[in-house]
């Protein structure tokens, strides 16, 4: 039963983490090579890591999609750790008015900035790419980019203070639910819960006094 | 559409919130009014006067400010989606 516990909990804490970390935005320090257009044809899978339409569209199962390719450098670890540089590709796609809510709805204005800020010759134009999102190959899926701001530096390294407040909030929020949740079994279940428990003492004190009766009863047949 | 989809649903959301955290916000009143009297009980107490005690603590809570300001539930994350939208476009 622990065991079960324990892996439930483990998993949430997976998911919920995995979640955060495809929602949160993250800022790499980027190259910007070259735009593109593809035609993409979702798959019933990949479809859900696809925002929709651009807001003032309508939804069709086929659409052109907006890259970005860049060379850009390589983190890991939550980029604590920096390596050398590497490819990547972004999509940049509106998320409108719905998940996640980024609110954006200037597509083809970032992707105008992008190619606005292409840089193939030295001295390079570094770039930082704001995105949220996973690349995964195997799925055909990239991370969106949301804004694009110069880099001071190549070395340049972002600190992501809006991730900290938003942590901070979603902490607090958890908290406060925590502590709503506490008073509400203090002062509503816990009292209903008394009294069920004190009922059920009465009733149980009854039938044990009813049942002493009838064995009082019982017990003026037997022999003394 | 996707936009009265979120007013909608936003507001059916922030409601809930509205109600527990008014909720909440009563039951923490009600229990520090309680408190208050049962730390030091004036001279002659008894339950009638305590039940009157916390009557009037409660309908002074429910035309105070405090309560007027769990409406600002309904007003800030408005208040956060414009703010996202202006600086992210």
């Amino acid at each position: 039963m622990r065991n079960i516990r324990r892996f439930v909990r483990i998993a949430l804490f997976v998911i919920v983490a995995s979640w955060l970390h495809y929602v949160m935005p993250q800022q790499d320090i980027a190259r910007i090579t070259s735009t593109e257009i593809i035609r993409s044809d979702f798959s019933s899978f990949n479809r859900m890591f696809y925002a929709q339409a651009d807001s003032g569209s309508v939804e069709n199962p086929t659409r052109d999609l907006r890259l970005i390719n860049t060379e850009r450098k390589a983190t890991y670890f939550f980029g604590l750790i920096r390596g050398g540089n590497e490819t990547m590709v972004y999509r940049n796609e509106d998320t409108g008015w719905i998940y996640p809510p980024y609110f954006k709805f200037d597509s083809s204005d970032l992707q105008a900035e992008s190619a606005a800020s292409i840089s193939t010759t030295e001295p390079y134009d570094w770039v930082v790419i704001t995105h949220y999102g996973w690349r995964l190959r195997w799925a055909s899926i990239y991370p969106n980019a949301v804004s694009v701001r110069p880099a001071p530096s190549e070395d340049f390294r972002p600190f992501p203070w809006l991730n900290m407040v938003i942590f901070a909030l979603l902490i607090a929020g958890l908290l406060f639910l925590r502590a709503m949740w506490r008073q509400f079994r203090e002062r509503t279940v816990d009292p209903l819960a008394d009294k069920v428990g004190d009922q059920y003492d009465h009733v149980s004190a009854d039938i044990s006094e009813r049942k002493g009766r009838v064995s009082r009863w019982l017990g003026t047949w037997r022999k003394k | 559409m996707q936009f009265v989809r979120l007013v909608l649903f936003g507001f059916l959301i922030l409601s809930v919130l509205y109600m527990c955290i008014s909720l909440y916000s009563r039951s923490i009143r009600r229990e520090k009014l309680e408190d208050e009297w049962d730390e030091n009980p004036p001279e002659g107490a008894s339950p009638e006067k305590r039940a009157s005690f916390i009557l009037d603590g409660m309908t002074k809570y429910e035309s105070g400010l405090r309560k007027k300001l769990i409406l600002l539930v309904f007003i800030i994350p408005p208040l956060v989606v414009g703010a996202i939208i202006y600086f992210i476009n």
